[in-house]
């Protein structure tokens, strides 16, 4: 199960990051032409001045060709030229918010701007043809754990514990489950003080992937909430060890960072 | 025959004109890439220079700031002192600078847009406050990427809510 659905994301990451199928457009049309400038766009180097004339040649032909807008966005807003990357991306958007939204959130979440990140979630999963296992561009988490880490992020816990729970079961099988998935479900339980659940989620994260150092952190915290202070100082050591472990596993995108200073603030105290 | 070498000058100068004209067009809208910071006298300090002008790496993962986001963030606020009047300020400073070979920075550019991410004009004292922090921080490292030391293009964003830093 797990192998078919690997290879339908990858197949469905391949089709919505591409140009689209060419043939669709009539022939001899300027979306056609579009199309097929759109196919030789990747041999050139991303934000350099050749690619974005290329960008502006595809869109002249073709306006109305969202691809080309989000494309031309990436480069500036990885470089923190955010005002020109949102408004391409917003018409990349405007014209097709099905293909486009997601990345907008993702790039929301990104400059830590939550609220925005939910509006754009909360509308795409509300499209009638909304892809239910969209992925962030990294591909390391399901965009409904980025909700989920967003709700918690401007405090409402209870809504960001129900996005990733519900993300969870829409799994078919357990193989499917993410490699941070409960460690993020854990973390929103241990912000909501709820340390029995945060427990339980956590240590399901130690069966799948036992190697995110904060995992552990929280681990100590859960029980620390729960009043029991030694078993929150092993799991603290532990956050320790593991943090110093140089193929420890690096949770991207994870929301609620932990740092070594935080570890060591509950050893020492 | 003075007259058609006349003509045949004109004909020959507007030519060269109109090509050159074209090829500034495309060629001024964008630098060799998207930001690329040039060297303006009345925004940047002339001290500050590229070991290799020709090659500043886009990669913003291998400029790191000495013990990390954590630090970072508590040299920046550790500096901050707020004033009744950013008190209605709420948005983001999207900070764009470089950092040499040598671990300076310099070519600092900003956006501020407000909590919709719209363009906006922030309180000018608070600008100016956080831009000379942020010039103000000297831990960072350059990129040492394939076993070479380059210079590099970084950026932060300074997320403000009633004119409090907030942390990441």
């Amino acid at each position: 199960m797990k192998k078919t659905l690997i290879t339908l994301l990858v197949f469905y990451t391949s089709i919505s990051f591409s140009q689209g199928n060419c043939l669709l457009y009539p022939e001899g049309s300027n979306e056609r032409k579009a199309c097929r400038l759109a196919q030789t766009t990747s041999e050139l180097k991303q934000g350099s001045r050749e690619s974005q004339i290329r960008f502006d040649s595809i869109i002249k032909l073709n306006p109305n060709y969202a691809w080309a807008y989000f494309e031309k966005s990436v480069a500036y807003l990885k470089r923190g030229l955010v005002i020109e990357g949102f408004k391409l991306l917003n018409k990349a958007v405007e014209l097709d918010a099905r293909s486009h939204l997601t990345y907008r959130a993702y790039w929301y979440f990104q400059n830590r701007n939550y609220k925005m990140c939910i509006n754009d979630l909360e509308r795409y999963y509300a499209l009638p043809k909304a892809y239910m296992f969209e992925l962030t561009p990294g591909g390391e988490k399901d965009m409904r754990i980025i909700l989920g880490l967003s709700y918690a992020k401007i405090g409402q816990f209870y809504k960001g514990i129900d996005a990733i729970t519900n993300c969870i079961n829409s799994y078919d099988s357990e193989d499917d489950i993410g490699f941070t998935d409960y460690h993020s479900l854990g973390v929103l339980y241990v912000l909501n003080e709820q340390y029995d659940l945060a427990i339980e989620a956590l240590k399901k994260q130690l069966l799948i992937n036992k190697d995110i150092s904060d995992t552990y952190y929280y681990l100590g915290l859960a029980y620390k909430g729960k009043g029991n202070v030694n078993e929150a100082n092993i799991w603290f050591n532990d956050a320790l060890l593991k943090f110093k472990d140089p193929y420890r596993f690096v949770n991207i995108n994870a929301g609620f960072r932990v740092y070594e200073s935080d570890i060591l603030k509950e050893i020492n105290n | 025959m003075k007259w058609q070498n006349l003509i045949l000058c004109i004909v020959f100068f507007s030519l060269i004109f109109v090509s050159c004209n074209t090829n500034d067009k495309s060629k001024q809208k964008y630098l060799a890439d998207i930001g690329d910071t040039i060297f303006n006298p009345s925004l940047d300090d002339a001290k500050f220079k590229f070991c290799d002008s020709s090659n500043v790496l886009h990669k913003r993962a291998y400029v790191k700031y000495t013990g990390g986001t954590k630090i970072l963030e508590n040299d920046i606020i550790s500096q901050y002192k707020i004033k009744p009047e950013y008190r209605t300020f709420n948005g983001y400073f999207i900070v764009r600078f470089a950092v040499n070979c040598n671990d300076e920075t310099g070519r600092f550019r900003w956006e501020v847009v407000n909590a919709d991410f719209e363009e906006t004009t922030p309180p000018k004292g608070l600008e100016k406050h956080i831009i000379d922090i942020l010039k103000g921080l000297n831990k960072w490292n350059h990129p040492f990427y394939n076993k070479k030391d380059y210079d590099g293009y970084t950026y932060i964003i300074v997320k403000i809510e009633n004119g409090n830093i907030v942390r990441s």
